[in-house]
């Protein structure tokens, strides 16, 4: 449990750092956190000769808000994210997805970008960020673009960064006025485990009258999914047989690759469930449920 | 210890209660019986401890292992000529030339000499080491691993514990040597044509007749999977040659004495020129006992004469020991609302080596039937190879699988008769004096003590609360015993000092279970000196005299009672000076306050320090006292596991829970948890309390989520990354835990022990209260969600097939 020699590089620019990355291609990887570089190094599944560091880049922890929305810097702690109040206040739910992220200690350390780009399919706030359409700003020395969340995930551990380019933001615009948001997160194991499934919903209006919903889930697919066709709700009234239907646009979208966490089957049978349950509890304006 | 200024009432049976404190205090005892602190409480609570992985020394060597990829296959090529090259790295090891070492046996083990120190020709599970490096850094170690190349010839796998007794199986290991080690593993025979290598019988009048005159016969098979120990601290040790070119190893091992004995028959070296200190145990579970990786940096540390230290990953963990899974058939027959016979096959699966497995198989075989009245009882244990990890002790040592399959079947034939599971274990409980299925009557035997405890506490007989929306709510009960280790031996020497300071020489490792507060108690309640003037002096072959093993709750009867045995030669040898002095019956003395006194006299007596003087006529003086505490058994008859005695003392236990089961999910959250032993007298009350806390939450974590995942011999979750064990978040809601007390009259002032107790009841009250919240019956650990939502499942569509056809 040792890492082979490496170069550690410690650019002082984003600029700096994508043309290390580009001059040294495969051979580099970028560091933020390191909470699963340094296992997966320590345990020699991967090896990258030179490590490019992200700590000595300034300006890329921030957590501000202004009209627009919402700006995190790919450098804040999960930690960070999860404890602002800023945070909180216009987006309780993706505070407390930060906040599910395994255990304290590794949200201390961990970053928000480290976690976005790690691209694991059962990320806690993915599902998010989904149903707020949030926009990732991915920076490079030739453009700074920015990618919508929903396009950033191609597939398992798959992202739409290009050769050199840096996710160095994430941007949350306002919630739909009069919505509510939920995170559900389920571990089947050990409550400290990863999930078996991670549902976001979002709800505007009520039990009686559903203006808009959106969902968004993790565990289920390859990557994170904002599930489609829920205009369908619209204007509805949230019944058993439109929690049905909802329930049965899911289980089309979604394709769980079954894992130590639950099979394939178990996955379609719990998203069901706490789908749900999201919505319920957004409809009937509990948050805790 | 600060005195306790408390006020005082009688309670019952001759005990104090501390109204303040909730803890038992005896009566009559000052320091016995009392919740005193841990001695080792403020060295771990600051940080001082001293750990084998705190011991650096110069020019000491790190050792990294090349492990095979494969759960079964021929090694035909070893290249290490580039590794051998890389500047740092001190030696590359093979099982070759671990074979060419001159006078050294490259194989070992407790039951069998199975075990090769590093793999020769042959690799039978996945993570077998095949390849040791020691050089200057452990990432030297590491990168020099990376240029060993090996090329195997891949034969087929034995994965099932089913597949691997059949005729038809490849066999794992032709030709098998029995160790001797053991004077309890003396009947273990050595030869071998088939995967069993070991078969435990126990015969008991006539199962058959009783199946063919049953009312009903109740066949069931349960299975626990392969798990992990998971002890903070991994494995690690530390070998170098002294000055006299003598092998110092420091290790954490809770067999010091063992592994002494193991180097010796391996290196073969006489016994004085090896040296096994050992230090705290962050944690050990069963997972650090017999050798380890005592023998691989033992021969690092000969073959480079430098220190060489090897500290395993928990990656590593996983693969060097597990806990055994078992498939167990029972078959039970009813006549008359009693139980008439029981048939048990078992099947263990040890791993592709033998380890502890025969021992296990035998001493927690003979129980496989429970402790229930029974008139005919038929048992089949199997020790069996596979190509997995090897499979050795864990808290409870087999008990806890057996106990599994026996009382999830209580129930099951409790609800099938209609009858109140607590009744109808009460109702076949065994009683003072009758005779367990090995024909052993038992003895300070508090099983229905236990139950009614258990069931007291959970309010059996009260009505349960309403389950409400998708949430079913139920209580379960579970009962068993476990036998203690017979024959084993512990020797202690204690020596005091002119000033009634006291040091105990043993060899009880401490691991985390309060074995130095033990010994620091009984020996100052002997001596009559403060419990803070008694220190430990930790295991040191040189120094500590032989001890069997610490494990198996045994070491507060055995080690108890040897400390206890060596103060009181030390305190007669005071007597006679006093008595001689005073003019009286050293019979008449009692030793209290750092006094040698007249009992109902305090004023006639002397203090320690003057019976020093007394006897010396000199300062600076010592008083030694050595005893050995050694228990028998009597043989079981190889044919029926008949023996007059086959165990020297019982561990009765008992869980109650009450759950809840979200319909939806499969979830159980569990409301409240009780986990109730008899520990004889509780020496520290409040340690047995966290001792039946701790094993069951150990249990818990190994009913509801734990199990090693294998995928055609490889292991999907082996990090803990993967592999899960208990949060806090995982805790019951309401947790407690009852010592019940029924002392033995041969343990150390009447107490056994209770390190596993609460280990050995978890799992079935847990499906037990499953079923009584759900209506479905689970057979399989552990108790997943998804096992649960399935039995749901399958049962709502069975339903709904009956309904429409």
């Amino acid at each position: 449990m040792t890492i082979p020699v490496f170069e550690l590089l410690r650019p002082k620019t984003l600029a700096e750092a994508s043309e290390l990355l580009l001059k040294h291609g495969d051979d580099a990887r970028l560091i933020a956190g390191g909470t699963t570089l340094v296992i997966l190094m320590k345990q020699r599944t991967v090896y990258y000769p030179y490590l490019i560091d992200l700590q000595g880049i300034s300006g890329l922890d921030h957590i501000t808000a202004d009209g627009e929305g919402l700006r995190i810097g790919a450098m804040a702690t999960q930690r960070a994210v999860e404890t602002s109040l800023l945070v909180r206040r216009s987006f309780p739910a993706l505070a407390d997805a930060f906040g599910k992220i395994g255990n304290v200690r590794v949200r201390t350390t961990a970053t928000v970008g480290g976690n976005l780009a790690h691209a694991d399919y059962r990320l806690d706030p993915p599902p998010v960020l989904l149903i707020l359409g949030a926009d990732l700003v991915l920076s490079s020395p030739k453009q700074t673009r920015t990618v919508p969340i929903k396009d950033f995930y191609r597939g398992l551990y798959e992202t739409a960064l290009e050769p050199g380019e840096i996710l160095a933001e994430v941007r949350v615009p306002p919630a739909p006025e009069g919505s509510r948001t939920l995170y559900l997160k389920y571990s089947s194991l050990s409550a400290n485990d990863w999930p078996c499934l991670g549902v976001a919903a979002l709800l505007k209006g009520n039990a009686k009258r559903c203006d808009e919903l959106r969902l968004g889930v993790g565990g289920l697919a390859e990557k994170p999914l904002l599930i489609e066709g829920l205009e369908l709700a619209r204007n509805e009234t949230i019944t058993d047989s439109l929690l049905d239907e909802i329930a049965r646009l899911v289980d089309e979208q979604i394709s769980p690759i079954s894992d130590l966490r639950g099979s394939e089957w178990y996955k379609r049978e719990m998203a069901r469930v706490f789908v749900k349950r999201a919505i319920c509890a957004l409809a009937e304006e509990d948050p805790h449920l | 210890m600060k005195k306790l200024t408390l006020t005082l009432s009688l309670k019952g049976e001759g005990r104090v209660r501390v109204k303040r404190l909730r803890d038992y205090v005896m009566a009559d005892f000052s320091v016995v019986g009392h919740s005193v602190y841990r001695k080792d409480a403020a060295q771990k609570a600051t940080g001082q401890v001293l750990h084998v992985g705190n011991i650096e020394m110069s020019g000491m060597l790190h050792v990294a292992v090349l492990r095979s990829p494969y759960p079964h296959a021929q090694i035909t090529r070893i290249d290490k000529a580039r590794a051998q090259a890389l500047d740092g790295v001190a030696a590359v090891l093979t099982g070759a030339d671990v074979a060419a070492m001159p006078g050294v046996d490259p194989y070992y083990g407790p039951a069998f000499r199975d075990q090769p120190i590093l793999a020769v020709d042959r690799v039978r599970h996945i993570g077998e080491p095949v390849v040791a490096v020691a050089a200057a850094d452990r990432r030297l170690a590491e990168d020099a691993l990376q240029l060993v190349e090996i090329e195997y010839e891949p034969l087929p796998p034995v994965l099932d514990v089913l597949e691997a007794v059949k005729p038809e199986s490849p066999v794992l290991h032709p030709k098998l040597r029995a160790a001797g080690t053991f004077a309890d593993l003396a009947h273990v025979r050595a030869g071998q044509s088939s995967n069993v290598c070991y078969h435990f019988k126990l015969r008991k009048g006539d199962v058959e007749k009783a199946f063919a005159e049953a009312d009903r016969v109740f066949e069931d098979t349960f299975r626990s999977p392969p798990a992990q120990h998971v002890p903070m601290e991994p494995h690690i040790t530390l070998a170098y040659l002294d000055e006299s070119q003598r092998i110092n190893v420091w290790s954490a091992t809770q067999t010091p004495s063992y592994v002494r004995t193991e180097l010796s028959a391996i290196f073969g070296l006489p016994m004085n020129r090896i040296r096994i200190r050992v230090p705290y145990l962050g944690g050990g579970y069963g997972a650090k006992l017999y050798a380890k990786l005592e023998p691989l940096v033992t021969a690092l540390a000969l073959i480079t004469r430098q220190p060489v230290r090897y500290a395993l990953t928990r990656e590593e963990e996983f693969v060097t020991i597990t806990k055994h899974g078992v498939v167990a058939k029972l078959k039970t027959a009813v006549k008359g609302g009693a139980i008439t016979a029981r048939k048990c096959e078992v099947y263990w699966d040890t791993g592709a080596y033998a380890e502890i497995g025969p021992r296990i198989v035998h001493k927690s075989g003979y129980t496989s039937a429970g402790p229930y009245r029974m008139p005919n009882v038929w048992i089949d244990g199997y020790c069996v190879y596979t190509n997995k990890p090897p499979a050795g002790a864990f808290r409870g040592f087999g008990v806890p699988q057996v106990i599994w399959a026996y009382d999830s079947q209580m129930d099951i034939i409790a609800r099938a008769l209609g009858a109140d599971p607590v009744e109808f274990r009460l109702r076949h409980a065994l009683d003072e004096g009758e005779a367990f299925a090995t024909g052993t009557p038992v003895r300070a035997f508090g099983l229905k003590p236990a139950i009614s405890r258990a069931a007291e506490a959970i309010g059996w007989s009260k009505p349960k609360t309403a389950s409400s929306g998708a949430k079913a709510r139920g209580r379960g009960i579970a009962s068993g015993v476990k036998a203690v280790l017979t024959p084993s031996i512990s020797g202690a020497i204690v020596t005091m000092s002119a000033d009634g300071s006291v040091n105990i020489l043993s060899s009880t490792v401490e691991m985390g279970q309060g074995a130095e507060t033990m010994m620091a108690q009984i020996v100052a309640e002997e001596l009559g000196v403060a419990f803070d003037q008694v220190h430990i002096v930790q295991p040191d072959t040189d120094i500590t005299p032989y001890d069997t093993i610490t494990a198996g709750s045994r070491s507060t009867y055995h080690m108890g009672n040897a400390v206890r045995m060596a103060a009181a030669k030390i305190k007669s040898e005071l007597a006679a000076v006093v008595a001689a002095k005073l003019e009286v019956n050293p019979e008449d003395l009692v030793a209290q306050g750092r006094r040698i006194f007249v009992r109902g006299s305090p004023e006639r007596g002397m203090t320690i320090g003057e019976a020093f003087l007394a006897k010396f006529g000199s300062l600076g003086t010592t008083l030694t006292g050595e005893a050995i505490c050694q228990t028998t058994a009597i043989p079981m008859d190889p044919e029926t596991g008949q023996s007059e005695k086959c165990t020297e003392y019982w561990f009765p236990s008992a869980t109650a829970v009450e759950l809840e089961v979200d319909t939806e999910t499969g979830q159980v959250d569990i409301l409240k948890f009780f986990a109730v032993g008899d520990a004889g007298t509780a020496i520290n009350p409040k340690h047995c309390e966290q001792q039946l806390l701790g094993s069951a939450i150990t249990h818990l974590g190994l009913t509801l989520f734990e199990e090693m995942v294998f995928e055609e011999g490889r292991l999907l979750n082996g990090s803990l990354l993967d592999y899960q064990i208990p949060s806090i978040k995982d805790m019951p809601k309401e947790f407690r835990s009852i010592v019940v007390q029924v002392p033995h009259e041969s343990g150390p002032f009447g107490a056994k022990g209770i390190g596993e107790t609460g280990a050995l009841t978890v799992s079935a009250a847990i499906a037990n209260a499953i079923e009584d919240a759900v209506g479905i019956r689970i057979r399989d650990l552990p108790i997943t969600p998804e096992r649960i939502l399935s039995h749901l499942a399958a049962r709502r569509e069975k339903e709904a097939h009956r309904k429409s056809s």
